[in-house]
């Protein structure tokens, strides 16, 4: 793995006991294939010969072997191994059951329940390897995303953002006020799986409020200049002042308050956004997972069946 | 009317003194019980509402008139309360005893109430607690300062400022600034005495505008305008200022009652301020007819104080019952070969071990309570070098075999009745030096726990003195000059002092003259460099090693800058002395060059790979005091939380770590998870001293917790939770049979009204192979590693 930091104390499971799975996995492979190789039975490699038998138990066994990692992931007191050790097995013999099984049946496929169960083993073992490049890839870019921060203090912080806002808003008129609570309350941080994976289907931050407010403050900037063009006779001059002072400070304050709240609007979505994106990160961290295990159980089903009717029917 | 006149007067009505008040009631004694507040027992009354108070030590007998059992606290001052009343007890409440004048013939008691009472005898049962600090100016008693806060949710949409820059101050101020404008008012312009988790939080709020920072200011009065309307005013560096407020909250924590005790005339053993004043076994003062009892004499929990006061009682009327203890005593002595009584075990103890000579009766009697007694077989293992022990032997019959190398196994030291050992992992906090075997004709020991021995070490000054004199010869024979004998070194341990340094002082800068060599003898340092006008910190130095051995070696100015990663303290070795040492033995000099060579290779690498900036975010992260850590490589960390579920599983339902929070430095988090100190701050001030450290050096807390929250307090990297944990997890099988509770989650409806103990991380040390968090990672992500362990791989010099 890419990022098993720059000290030697840390090491992937995929490196676990150096490689100690790894080199077994390739010797089975190798073992079964020397085998299959040597061994040529008359009717052509299938899985009925001895070594069709001998290599579709060792596949068998493998495969509960596999299943088994489910459970001693949460076996917590089990002293068999660490989980560590087993993912690593559990990884490197996955693979080699694409070989072993294949040399099995001999390469003998057709549209019936073995095949079945073959073809949702390469599908296990498929969305296998995606969750191992998912392993390989994603921490490294949480992490950088997080740059130092977490996601719980994001959320707290959005929440103060948004009763900052809101605060701001009323100050400002009774409408913004509306706008900037029912943009605070549309607000969506994860979600569903489709939520969760693709981000809020509902654009965030509020349709059209920012343009209004970024018109607003236009108009407001320059109001003053245009009340100066209508400047009236000498002896007003000072009220005139006066006034438009009062006016600018007026408008200029708004326009101040205004401005304020749409830099605290940008940074809220910026961190909304960035809780969106690390919810989909960790979403996708266990996506994988979605198709493997239930694929898994289908391909013990088959199995079962498999063999079931080989015994049985054959 | 005169002044009131009685036999007994008694200071304070928590457990001891309402015992000792229900016995003189009991007894028809004339007495007084002067309580400050407006309600029995102030420290009680003050737990948390619905808390339950625990019964400990269990083996030890209630022996008081007033009645007392584990139970919720209200049951319990509901007990005391009717008890008063139906004895017939004295009490004068709002009454603080402010002075204390011994006469001819007894006592003057004086009140803050401007009363005076007249007492043949006192007994002073005023606890541990103290008395809140006040503003201590103007206005200080109005009914705007409150010292206190109950609730924080009970104020809304007021001005409120918070005094102090404490973690009392901090929290309270955060949990008010959800509904109320709120200030606080720091001295300094840092909030650096509080927790890191305190003082980020505030600093975030202040950042934020949440709450007001008023730094490098004082209160200079306080006046009140209209009720609950007042005005402020600070001193600060540009003068005066005055602020509006509706209340001020000044958590400036408590002072200690010894500049009481010590105004009544009682003495003191030590300045520590550990120190408890020197009581005889009547627990009678060095002032004749002034008693002392309770957690103010060194016993900190209830069941001990309510037996002491009864027992005063018995003695100021010339009983002399048997004390509650002795039962307990007798179940530890009667391993003594030739064990008649407890007074004789006592006496024998007393006269065998020099050590424990200068020790008080009562004293003495409390460090047995808290030791073990131990008969060892001839040639039987007492403990191992590198075990992680620290309890503290002292040899009472027969004799032991100190081994101090495993490698020199021909070098032994052989120990007889009235020594000690273990002070050496009892001061540096590390693991054994030496692995101890009872000598040819076994060895009756006494074992006593670090707690304790801490405790005597701080009030008995004769103690701490031969410790460390025992500490620095042993300390210089193991660590420096192996194989010489006391005579060859007495210059050098002559010209030995011993220096203490705070987190981040400085031992001595690159540059500096090599004036001298330090023996660290408890916490750790680091060692840096300047390199391109940026400190780069090259090596981290634990106890137990030394450092500044390389400019007197080279006789050039110091090549790098030590300084102190956490509180530490060295030995410090003067340059004459020691080249004098090494031109007289020159085995020596070359061994020192050995290490001094070793090093050099070692800091090189790190200069080469920039391994400095890791070794400093450890530093900063607290990491020089610790023993053992759980480290996460963020790059293989798939966030699983499979680390948590496994310690809950494990660990009734809570995890004791949380892996989320934390710092990270490029890839490496340090999650929030006990560290196991060295000197763990968690065990400073447990009353039934439930934190011991196994021999692996797991840091653990037994059943005896009784729940008070002080090593919640206590640990500065808030690893410790109160929390309540169930006996039974959801089953595995269940759950993948029919769905509902995973192993390791929540279990949720825990028993409400089962009683909140703190809860930490043991390490699984009842569990055979290791952590299982480290365990039930399954990519290789989460480890646990002592420091040097990981600073010393990576910096490469242990391949
Ligand atoms: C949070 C917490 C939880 C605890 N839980 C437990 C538990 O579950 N079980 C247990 O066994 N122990 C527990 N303890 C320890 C226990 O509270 C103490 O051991 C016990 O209170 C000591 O009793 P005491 O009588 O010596 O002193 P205190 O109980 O402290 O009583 C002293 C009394 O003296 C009064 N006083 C002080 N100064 C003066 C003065 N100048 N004039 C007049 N009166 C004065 C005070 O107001 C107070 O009422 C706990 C401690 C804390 C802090
Ligand atoms: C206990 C273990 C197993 C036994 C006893 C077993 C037995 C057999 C037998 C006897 C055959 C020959 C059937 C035939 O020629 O019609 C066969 C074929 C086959 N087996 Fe297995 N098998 C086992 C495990 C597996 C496994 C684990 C897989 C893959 C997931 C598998 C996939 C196949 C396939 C694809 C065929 C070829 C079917 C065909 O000929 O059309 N078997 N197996
Ligand atoms: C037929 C073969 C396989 C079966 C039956 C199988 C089955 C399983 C099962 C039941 C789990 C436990 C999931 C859970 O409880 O969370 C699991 C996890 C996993 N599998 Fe497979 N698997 C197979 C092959 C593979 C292969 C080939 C790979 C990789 C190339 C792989 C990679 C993983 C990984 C990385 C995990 C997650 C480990 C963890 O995070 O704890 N699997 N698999
Ligand atoms: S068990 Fe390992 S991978 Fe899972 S969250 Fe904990 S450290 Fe990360
Ligand atoms: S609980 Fe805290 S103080 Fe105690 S050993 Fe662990 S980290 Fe140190």
């Amino acid at each position: 793995m890419s990022a098993s930091g720059g000290d030697p104390v840390h090491q992937s499971f995929l490196a676990h006991a150096q490689f100690r799975w790894a080199k077994l996995a390739l010797a089975l492979c190798l073992l079964s294939l020397v085998a299959y190789l040597w061994h040529q039975p008359v009717d052509g490699a299938n899985g009925g010969t001895w070594l069709g038998y001998t290599l579709g138990g060792i596949g068998a066994a493998l495969i509960l072997c596999l299943l088994w990692l489910g459970v001693r992931k949460r076996q917590y007191r089990s002293r068999l191994g660490t989980v560590k050790g087993w993912t690593s097995a559990h990884v490197y013999l996955g693979l080699s059951l694409l070989l072993i099984v294949s040399l099995h049946c001999g390469f003998q496929f057709g549209l019936n329940i073995h095949t079945l169960a073959y073809v949702l083993m390469v599908l296990v073992i498929g969305s296998g390897l995606w969750g191992l490049i998912a392993y390989d890839r994603l921490p490294g870019r949480i992490t950088r995303l997080h740059g130092g921060g977490n996601r719980e203090a994001w959320i707290e912080e959005v929440l103060d953002l948004n009763e900052q806002a809101i605060g701001l808003a009323n100050a400002l008129s009774p409408e913004v006020h509306s706008r900037i609570v029912a943009s605070a309350d549309k607000l969506q941080l994860g979600g569903g799986l489709r939520a969760q994976l693709f981000g809020p289907r509902r654009k965030q931050g509020g349709d059209g409020l920012r343009e209004s407010l970024e018109k607003r403050i236009a108009q407001l900037r320059s109001g003053p200049s245009r009340g100066a063009a209508t400047a009236p006779g000498e002896q007003n001059t000072v009220m005139f002042m006066a006034g438009q002072l009062r006016q600018t400070a007026g408008g200029e304050q708004e326009a101040a308050g205004i401005q304020k709240l749409l830099d605290l609007l940008a940074h809220r979505n910026e961190l909304v956004a960035r809780i969106n994106q690390d919810v989909a990160l960790h979403a996708r961290l266990q996506l994988w997972l979605l198709l493997h295990v239930p694929l898994s159980l289908a391909l013990l089903a088959a199995l079962v069946a498999h063999v079931f009717s080989v015994f049985f029917y054959w | 009317m005169g002044i009131p006149r009685v036999k007994i007067a008694i200071v304070g009505s928590g457990p001891a003194g309402l015992s000792a008040a229900a016995r003189a009631a009991e007894l028809g004694i004339p007495h007084l019980l002067l309580e400050a507040e407006a309600h029995l027992s102030h420290t009680i009354h003050r737990y948390q509402k619905g808390k339950q108070v625990m019964a400990e030590p269990a083996q030890l007998p209630l022996r008081s008139t007033a009645p007392f059992a584990a139970g919720k606290r209200e049951a319990i001052l509901q007990a005391w309360n009717d008890s008063a009343r139906k004895l017939g007890i004295q009490v004068r409440y709002g009454a603080a005893v402010s002075a204390i004048r011994a006469s001819s013939d007894g006592f003057a008691l004086d009140t803050t109430s401007g009363e005076t009472v007249e007492a043949e005898r006192v007994v002073l049962a005023i606890g541990l607690q103290g008395n809140l600090r006040k503003l201590g100016c103007e206005g200080e008693d109005l009914d705007l300062a409150q010292y206190q806060l109950d609730d924080p949710e009970a104020y809304r949409d007021e001005a409120i400022v918070v005094v102090g820059a404490g973690d009392a101050a901090i929290e309270n101020a955060l949990a008010l600034a959800a509904h109320n404008r709120v200030s606080i008012v720091n001295r300094r312009d840092e909030f650096d005495r509080a927790k890191k988790g305190n003082s980020e939080a505030i600093l975030k709020a202040i950042a934020e505008g949440r709450i007001q920072h008023l730094s490098n200011a004082t209160v200079a009065w306080l006046r009140q305008d209209a009720p609950g309307q007042g005005r402020l005013c600070l001193d600060t560096a540009e003068g005066k200022a005055e602020i509006a407020c509706n209340r001020v909250i000044a958590r400036l924590g408590a002072t200690p009652p010894r500049a009481f005790v010590e105004s009544c005339g009682v003495n003191f053993p030590s300045r520590d301020a550990n120190a408890v004043p020197a009581v005889s076994a009547r627990y009678e003062s060095n002032v004749p007819g002034l008693y002392i009892i309770g957690a103010l004499a060194g016993y900190p929990l209830i069941k001990q104080a309510m037996n002491q006061g009864y027992e005063v009682v018995e003695y100021i009327e010339g009983r002399s019952p048997e004390p509650a203890d002795a039962l307990l005593l007798a179940a530890k002595f009667r391993v003594m070969p030739g064990y008649q009584s407890v007074e004789a075990g006592i006496a024998r103890i007393r006269e065998r071990i020099p050590v424990l000579a200068p020790l008080t009766s009562l004293q003495l009697r409390e460090f047995l309570l808290d030791s073990e007694v131990h008969q060892v077989q001839p040639g039987a293992l007492i403990f191992r070098h590198n075990d992680y022990s620290d309890s503290f032997y002292s040899v009472l019959d027969g004799g032991v075999q100190i081994q101090v190398d495993e490698a020199e196994s021909g070098r032994q030291i052989a120990l007889g009745s009235g020594q000690f050992f273990g002070e050496m992992s009892l001061i540096s906090g590390r693991r054994r030096s030496a692995t101890v075997h009872a000598g040819p004709a076994g060895a009756v020991l006494i074992e006593t726990p670090r707690g304790s021995m801490n405790k005597l070490i701080a009030s008995v000054a004769a103690v701490r003195r031969v410790l460390d004199e025992t500490f620095l010869l042993r300390a210089i024979q193991a660590k420096l000059a192996p194989g010489l004998d006391a005579a060859a070194l007495r210059e050098l341990v002559a010209s030995a002092s011993l220096a203490r340094y705070a987190a981040g002082e400085l031992l001595f800068r690159e540059g500096d003259p090599g004036d001298c060599l330090h023996l660290i003898r408890k916490g750790s340092v680091t060692v840096a460099r300047e390199l391109a006008g940026r400190e780069v910190v090259l090596a981290y130095v634990p106890a137990g090693q030394y450092v500044g051995e390389m400019a007197l070696l080279t006789e050039q100015p110091r090549a790098a800058t030590v300084k102190a990663a956490v509180a530490t303290e060295t030995i410090r070795l003067e340059a004459s002395a020691f080249k004098a040492l090494l031109s007289r033995h020159p085995q020596l000099r070359q061994r020192i060059n050995d290490t001094f060579g070793q090093r050099l290779v070692a800091n090189s690498a790190v200069d080469s790979q920039g391994g400095g900036g890791v070794v400093q975010f450890l530093m900063n992260q607290g990491l020089g005091e610790a023993t053992d850590v759980l480290l996460i490589d963020e790059g293989l960390c798939v966030r699983c939380d499979h680390c948590e579920k496994a310690c809950a599983d494990t660990h009734g339902g809570v995890s004791r770590l949380d892996r989320e929070t934390g710092p990270t430095y490029e890839q490496l988090h340090v999650p929030t998870s006990c560290r196991h100190c060295e000197h763990p701050h968690c065990m400073k001030d447990c009353p039934p001293d439930a934190i011991h450290r196994a021999p692996g050096g797991e840091v653990y807390i037994t059943d005896a917790c009784i729940g008070c929250g002080n090593c919640e307090r206590n640990c500065p990297y808030g690893v410790i939770q109160m929390g309540v944990t169930s006996p039974a997890q959801p089953s595995l099988w269940r759950w993948l049979l029919l769905g509902g509770k995973e192993p390791g989650a929540a279990p949720g409806s825990a028993d409400k009204g089962a009683a909140k103990k703190a809860v930490k991380c043991d390490m699984c040390k009842d569990l055979s192979g290791g952590p299982a968090c480290v365990r039930a990672c399954p990519t290789g992500a989460a480890v646990r590693v002592s420091p040097d362990q990981f600073l010393q791989i990576s910096r490469g010099t242990d391949e």
